[in-house]
């Protein structure tokens, strides 16, 4: 049985790695986020300004992971990654409300983008260990996510800083993905 | 067949910049190196390729060192042709520079300063402080030099960030490379600032000294080049320092054999015990002499430098002379320097072994080197006066041999030797004059005709060798026509027979009537005025004794040798030219307060301000703008020239505003006008122009092109009533424009002088006359760009209080569809250019709206909300002004420069 399964990831995705994009605002966590996936611990980071990738294996999947600097000034070069996209990982700093709008805007500009038509988006609502942190529900109302059609999507709940909930986050990606959601 | 022809435009080939990119973001890593290095050979053999960056840059993060180097490679070349997306480089840059392979760190720091962008600069800077504190050596040393290019981009930055600290405590690291890298930057940058930064210490010394054992040869060299700037304490540092770097001397490597003998020429000028110098100068003879057994170019290079030395300290190779006697195949650079360098070393003690050389020389066949062994000769005569005598007796002997150049080459010296010796050797005068027929070349007809002249009373027919001369006068170049007078002259007081009478009438009504050289006019008519008034004092005068002459020719001035001894094995010291006459310094230091204070200056009155600020500066950049700036405020109205000419233009135009004559030739550069009245339509003469702004002054910035036939000159300008009563505010100042030349000038211009009624319209009309041409008319826009002032910036509660007090029919909006918008900080700075101010953004939807103020003279506020979609064509804009006629002009000009 896990034979065939294999084989079936492999004709799915073979030697290709699936392409993922982090994104969301500065200081919203998403190196973080992208040395937890891959080293699987906590380290002290300098802010990014422009890109980092990494390869991260999980569950069988070799994903590459696009984490882009959210300064105002990179944002505009966003789109420069955008082709071949299967994921994006959109990541709110739930405690920063005053830039949840911000955040909704970059988010739904996204969204419209023709490129990243098919990708599928994990949403992290970040920074829970923080005292005044938005829940998954409150996010999802901030982001309207609820106006998001013809696209698979989820959000959890995580704290770069602790580790939580990310794995989940990634377990739901890859399931979508093997499923043929990307 | 028709209907199916459709085929043809569509094709599957897609061009190699998309298959290139397609191969960048392939999944396979084979294919996406493969794709960059066909990008790299792309770029090396010159094909624009910058519009992969974004695709090449994301190939950056690899574990691939191969590739990581093309990529950087890639980026030195392109990131200042994309600074925008350069920044995308930043974060690997950040990274690589903690990688754990200490290659990698250094590959990065020493990229990142190859990147001269200034928008990513203050990214690198902790990357950098860094990996000046690494722990491996290469990676230190790397960084040093990294932070001399820094300095170059943004030396502020550097010194705000205490690099320079960092940098001078790497002088005492414990790797002899680092030290030496340490050295080459502070060095590098102490070269760009006018204050001192790298002063040696004496604890930085022993490290140094210590460290100059240890280093590479190059290395060896910054470090000798920084020490020989050092000021040592007293005679017996001096010394100290001296015999810890006299080892060098036997280096293999000529520079570092160079830059030693620099360092110790240096710190002789403090030692005082003469046992020491002479010692020391026994030391730099074999070194010095090794030199000139390699290739040629490197003896040249070394004859340079030696000619130098031997000004200063002829002792250390007074007895080394014959290596510099020339070979048989030497090259012709190379002889030429050796016998400057014999003639400087030439001695009572040697001076029969070296005119045997010369003499020698004298008869080779290369003619330029022939003529400068027989000066050679003379200078040595006029050297040694105990060998004068031998000296002269092989220059009879070569004129004996009858060569043309040889014996005209003689007589130009022998002229010097009977100036430095008077009286002793005129019995050799006969043979010269035997030689009279053969002379062609103006310095030895003039120096023959000088002798003439001279010792006219000891030759018998002195006036009939002039004579033969003065047949041709008119014809001769102005060197000989001065002797000719001047020698001619002599003759008469000292033979005031009927003969020189009759000759002197001649000369002297060729040299006054029948010439234009103001020389030689001004020379004959002292001599004649001095003759007809009192002969006698014309005696005093002419035949005055002169004073004896020394051979100075080809010695350097003290102050300038004491200047290239300081930068000996340099291109300085090979030129023979200070650096600064030959290297132009991109940046010149200047100091920011001035610049500010000077700036303020011109916010209130720019009569002359640029002029102002060019000449405190201290560049030597004196181009006309300040010529042109210089002018007085503009007179209300400035005199009239001649009565007709304003009345010709004036009525035309209907304007009263005088014409202002050319005066004073008014030149200025940049790039290039257009075109306003074409040749053809301007019977040759061509008038580019446009109006500009500078220092808070508006100009007329024209280019005057002649193709016409005969020279134009008298140009005059006026322009018609227009809407903003722009007028000339000083003369219009071409210079005669010969056939084929052209003139760029910048004219200061004036507002509100003579307004036009009705709607604001951006029309200049323009007349130019000159002297030769009818009156030119032709039109101009203008671009209300210029008469923003530069103090149109708001606070933001201004501009709010502003836009709302303001009626809303006073808002005119305007769609711009053919403009783009792909960078906001571009568009902004372009807008700052123009004086137009940056007040706020939001972004709405995908929407980018920006907020800026400008204010046009007269302190009428102009409020701006620009709306667009970055990379999209089409721009909203929309302004509210008091004065919302001027809308259209205000959209026409912000198009224009978004567009351009």
């Amino acid at each position: 049985m896990g034979i065939v399964f294999t084989r079936m990831f492999s004709s799915l995705f073979g030697n290709q790695e699936a392409r993922i994009l982090v994104l969301g605002l500065d200081n919203a966590g998403k190196t973080t986020i992208l040395y937890r996936l891959q080293m699987g611990k906590w380290c002290p980071l300098f802010q990014a300004i422009g890109f980092n990738v990494e390869t991260v294996q999980y569950n069988n999947i070799k994903f590459q992971v696009w984490d882009l600097g959210g300064q105002t000034s990179i944002r505009p070069y966003w789109r420069c990654y955008f082709p071949n996209t299967q994921a994006i990982i959109y990541v709110v700093d739930s405690s920063d409300t005053d830039r949840l709008v911000t955040a909704k805007d970059e988010f739904h500009a996204i969204l419209e983008e023709e490129e990243l038509k098919g990708a599928v988006v994990l949403i992290f609502a970040n920074k829970q260990d923080l005292p005044g942190a938005l829940d998954d529900a409150a996010v999802t109302e901030a982001l309207e996510l609820h106006k998001i059609k013809n696209r698979q999507w989820s959000i959890f709940k995580t704290s770069a800083l602790k580790g939580e909930g990310i794995f989940e986050g990634l377990d739901w990606l890859s399931n979508t993905l093997k499923s043929g959601g990307g | 067949m028709s209907g199916h022809d459709s085929k043809y435009f569509s094709t599957t080939k897609k061009g190699e910049i998309p298959e290139l990119k397609d191969e960048l973001n392939s999944q396979y890593k084979d294919k996406k190196r493969d794709a960059v290095k066909k990008v790299i050979a792309a770029m090396t053999v010159g094909k624009d390729v910058s519009s992969l960056f974004t695709d090449v840059v994301n190939c950056m993060q690899t574990e691939n060192l191969e590739l990581k180097k093309l990529v950087y490679l890639y980026l030195i070349n392109y990131a200042k042709s994309q600074p925008d997306l350069a920044i995308l480089a930043v974060n690997t840059f950040v990274k690589d520079s903690q990688d754990p392979n200490p290659l990698i760190r250094a590959l990065a720091v020493r990229t990142m300063g190859c990147i001269r962008v200034d928008k990513i600069t203050e990214y690198l800077c902790d990357p950098l402080q860094r990996c000046l504190k690494d722990d491996d050596p290469y990676v230190r040393k790397t960084a040093a030099i990294c932070v001399a290019k820094l300095y170059d981009i943004n030396a502020e930055l550097v010194e705000d960030r205490g690099f320079l600290d960092t940098l001078k405590d790497l002088i005492s690291d414990n790797n002899p490379m680092v030290v030496a890298n340490a050295v080459a930057a502070l060095a590098e940058i102490q070269e760009n600032s006018a204050r001192p930064i790298f002063e040696i210490t004496s604890q930085t010394l022993s490290k140094l000294l210590t460290a100059l054992n240890e280093c590479t040869e190059w290395g060896q060299v910054f470090i000798l080049d920084a020490l020989s700037r050092y000021k040592a304490a007293d005679a017996r540092e001096a010394e100290n320092i001296v015999e810890r770097v006299t080892p060098r001397l036997q280096h293999a490597n000529c520079a570092v054999v160079l830059s030693a003998v620099k360092m110790i020429l240096q710190q002789m000028e403090l030692i005082t015990s003469t046992d020491v110098v002479r010692n020391l100068c026994k030391k730099m003879a074999p070194p010095l002499v090794t030199l000139l057994s390699a290739e040629p170019e490197i003896q040249y290079v070394a004859l340079r430098n030696i000619n130098l030395i031997v000004q200063r300290r002829p002792t250390i190779l007074a007895h080394e002379i014959k290596v510099f006697f020339c070979k048989y195949n030497d090259p012709i650079y190379v002889k030429m320097e050796k016998l400057e360098i014999m003639i400087k070393l030439a001695s009572d003690r040697n001076i029969d072994q070296v005119l045997l050389e010369f003499k020698e020389y004298a008869t080779e066949v290369d003619v330029d080197f022939v003529r400068k062994a027989v000066r050679a000769i003379g200078r040595c005569a006029i050297k040694l006066e105990r060998a004068a005598e031998r000296c002269i007796s092989v220059l009879l002997e070569l004129i004996k041999i009858k060569v043309n150049y040889v014996v005209q080459e003689a007589i130009i010296v022998i002229k010097d030797i009977f100036r430095r010796y008077p009286n002793t050797y005129e019995s050799i005068i006969a043979t010269l004059c035997e030689s009279l027929d053969t002379l062609d070349e103006p310095e030895a007809k003039a120096s023959m005709i000088w002798i003439i002249g001279e010792y006219a009373e000891r030759i018998d027919n002195a006036d009939e060798l002039l004579e033969s001369f003065l047949e041709s006068f008119p014809e001769e170049p102005a060197m000989v026509q001065l002797q000719l007078l001047t020698a001619t002259v002599k003759l008469f007081l000292k033979k005031p027979t009927e003969g020189p009478q009759q000759m002197i009438q001649v000369v002297l009504n060729n040299a006054t009537v029948e010439t234009d050289n103001p020389d030689l006019r001004d020379r004959a008519y002292i001599y004649w005025r001095l003759l007809s008034t009192d002969p006698e004092a014309a005696k005093d005068v002419v035949l005055a004794e002169k004073p004896v002459i020394s051979d100075d020719s080809n010695q350097l001035d003290p102050s300038l040798l004491d200047e290239l001894l300081a930068n000996i094995a340099t291109l300085s010291s090979v030129y023979h030219k200070p650096p600064e006459a030959f290297v132009t310094r991109v940046k010149t230091t200047v100091q920011r307060s001035e610049d500010e204070e000077y700036a303020d200056v011109g916010e209130t009155g720019y009569s002359d301000s640029t002029g102002r600020a060019i000449d405190s500066s201290g560049t030597t950049t004196t181009s006309s703008v300040t010529a042109a700036t210089k002018q007085p405020a503009p007179a209300p109205t400035p005199p009239a020239p001649a009565a007709a000419v304003p009345d010709l233009l004036g009525d035309l135009i209907g304007l009263d505003n005088a014409i202002v004559p050319v005066d004073e030739p008014t030149t200025a550069t940049g790039p290039p006008l257009p075109v306003l009245l074409p040749a053809s339509t301007g019977q040759g003469l061509q008038i580019s122009a446009q109006l500009t702004r500078r220092d808070g002054q508006i100009f007329y910035d024209m280019s005057f092109e002649n193709n016409a036939q005969i020279p134009l000159d008298g140009f005059m300008i006026q322009f018609n009533k227009n809407a903003f009563g722009l007028t000339a505010g000083g003369p219009l100042q071409v210079p005669q424009l010969q056939p084929g030349t052209s003139a760029r000038v910048l004219l200061p211009m004036v507002l509100f002088q003579n307004i036009s009624p009705g709607p604001p319209n951006s029309l200049l009309q323009v007349a130019v006359k000159n002297n030769q041409q009818p009156v030119w008319y032709f039109s101009d826009k203008i671009s209300l760009l210029v008469l923003f002032t530069e103090d149109g910036r708001m606070e933001r509660t201004n501009f709010l209080e502003t836009w709302k007090s303001l009626p809303d029919s006073n808002e005119v909006v305007k769609d711009l569809p053919s403009v783009v918008v792909n960078s906001v900080e571009a568009t902004l700075d372009r807008l700052a250019a123009s004086n137009m101010f940056f007040i706020a953004k939001r972004r709405h939807a995908n929407q980018e709206v920006l907020y800026l103020s400008a204010k046009i003279p007269r302190g009428i506020p102009v409020l701006i909300e620009l709306t667009a979609v970055i990379g999209i064509a089409g721009v909203k804009c929309a302004i509210k002004t008091p004065n919302a006629e001027m809308a259209p002009l205000f959209f026409e000009s912000v198009e224009a420069l978004l567009r351009g």
